[in-house]
């Protein structure tokens, strides 16, 4: 069963202008001297109260910045909670910075044992879908050049190839749906739509209102790390448009 | 904590297959390729044999295997301790999109170090046995002795791993924190290769108590006795070295279990 239930969770960013502090700096700061990298509170989540069942498809939608993407990483487990009960059961997939974290100096195929690896397969359960993930990819020959010669949309071809080759439980989607050239695309939205429907659960953040209606069934719109407004995929889109001015509501 | 060392063994693939990568691409494109890893220590020691045999008139079958094991013992201790303070900034991008436990990171740059070491103590146990020192002036140690002592070079290496994996630890750690430390590192390690023991013995300043006293106060010292005494003079290490060793170990392990135990959860924004 998957399932995510998040209680009165904060999630506060302690950054500071320059990351990493200097020695120097942090011996004056014991000295009571002002420091000139000084710490900047971001109140990225702030009292969250969530619970996603088994079967939801949930959209989370709101303006840049209001804390759509870090939810997922917190929902990811790559971000921990400041306070406050992050519960989530079940084996999680999930899809954005698709580009990163690749060995440039390693062939395709070794980086698609890399990231399998890190999706939790053993060695036997790769060789079993290495085949699979290259031909979707449909890299041919280049699978054996280093990916530091790839070209970005190649790139993406790939971690996205790699990336859906697993059946997840909870599948978390942060608008990757413009991937690689038009032939490419209309097979990932077709391998999307495969994974979405297999899936137990599902979060997507998107802007892309139109289309969401047709993927989740509900929706939770964030403002400035809380959450506004939640409910029906239908009601909620049309609460933002109207807020976000007539225009937009129109559209 | 056991359910910790669980989610390391579970991603053993993943942190494997990277060591493996590490190892090929350090040497991708070069013609002698992993033979470099021999190659380097056994030229310095040729270097340092040829200029103190010359200027010290140094014996050499006893001075080339000193110089070989402190050498390799060395190339251990500076790729663990300037290696880690990279680990955690060349894993950055894995960091950023799957929760993995941080400290596959610096075992990364440990298992790396580690493969290079053991193959430079193989070819330290095939020098020290085939042209080896005079070992007999060690209450007429024979052979024989010196190969009863080597299965203790196991238990040492074991302890080495475990010293180098906290070392890495903490100077990752520290230098997501402090951008610093990677510099003063590579400082700190200048100095200190000259207060450790690689190119001469302890007791070559008998006469000087303060000089002796500083050098027994090393903490690397036991280590390389622990490599040393089996190779070079045909006997196990002492208790005395087992405990000292043992004791730094502990003490950086449990440092470093703290450090990650505090650190794991915020090392992400600090990246």
């Amino acid at each position: 069963m998957a399932r995510i239930e998040l209680e009165h969770l904060n999630l506060t960013f302690r950054l500071r202008r320059e990351r990493g502090i200097r020695l120097k700096d942090f011996i004056l700061k014991r000295m009571f001297l002002p420091s000139r990298n000084p710490i900047m509170e971001v109140r990225a989540l702030q009292d969250i109260n969530l619970r996603i069942d088994q079967g939801d498809r949930i959209a989370f939608i709101g303006h840049n910045g209001a804390g759509k993407s870090t939810m997922l990483k917190l929902l990811a487990g790559i971000y921990q909670p400041s306070s406050g009960r992050r519960l989530v059961e079940g084996r999680v997939s999930s899809l954005f910075d698709l580009t990163l974290g690749f060995e440039p100096e390693a062939s395709g195929w070794e980086n698609i044992a890399y990231r399998s690896y890190l999706q939790g397969e053993t060695p036997a359960s790769v060789r079993a879908k290495k085949q699979a993930i290259a031909e979707f990819s449909e890299l041919g020959d280049f699978l054996n050049m280093p990916v530091r010669y790839y070209s970005s949309g190649m790139i993406v071809r790939l971690a996205f190839s790699i990336a859906t080759a697993i059946e997840p439980e909870i599948l978390l989607v942060d608008e990757v749906l413009s991937v690689g050239d038009l032939a490419f695309q209309v097979k990932a939205r077709q391998r999307m739509r495969d994974m979405m429907d297999k899936a137990h659960l599902m979060v997507v953040v998107s802007h892309d209102l139109e289309s969401l209606p047709h993927v989740c069934n509900r929706a939770v719109w964030m403002d400035h790390g809380r959450i506004r407004m939640m409910g029906t995929c239908a009601d909620v889109i049309a609460a933002y448009r109207l807020s976000v001015g007539p225009a937009a509501a129109a559209a | 904590m056991q359910s910790y060392f669980g989610a390391i063994w579970s991603c053993r693939f993943f942190w494997l297959s990277l060591v493996k990568m590490d190892l090929r691409s350090r040497y991708r494109g070069s013609a002698l390729g992993i033979f470099w890893s021999l190659l380097h220590p056994l030229a310095m020691t040729v270097i340092l044999c040829v200029v103190f045999s010359f200027a010290f008139g140094q014996d050499l079958r006893t001075y080339a295997p000193l110089v070989f094991t402190g050498l390799t013992f060395w190339g251990f201790f500076g790729a663990v301790l300037v290696g880690g303070c990279s680990c955690f900034f060349q894993g950055e991008s894995y960091i950023r999109q799957f929760p993995a436990p941080m400290a596959i990171y610096p075992l990364r740059t440990v298992l790396g170090a580690a493969f290079h070491f053991l193959i430079g103590m193989l070819l330290a146990i095939t020098i020290g046995l085939l042209v080896g020192p005079d070992i007999s002036s060690n209450h007429g140690a024979t052979r024989l002795n010196q190969l009863l002592a080597l299965p203790s070079l196991v238990p040492s290496c074991i302890l080495l791993l475990l010293f180098g994996w906290s070392i890495s630890t903490l100077s990752g750690l520290f230098s997501v924190r402090f951008r610093d430390t990677k510099h003063m590192a590579e400082i700190g390690l200048q100095g200190l290769f000259y207060l450790t023991p690689i190119m001469y013995r302890i007791e070559t300043f008998k006469g000087k108590h303060r000089l002796m006293a500083l050098l027994q106060c090393n903490p690397l010292v036991s280590f390389l006795d622990l490599i040393r005494d089996p190779i070079l003079l045909g006997q196990f290490p002492s208790l005395t070295t087992y405990a000292t060793a043992g004791t730094v170990v502990l003490v950086l392990a449990c440092a470093a279990t703290l450090a990650m135990w505090i650190e794991e959860r915020r090392l992400i924004f600090h990246l």
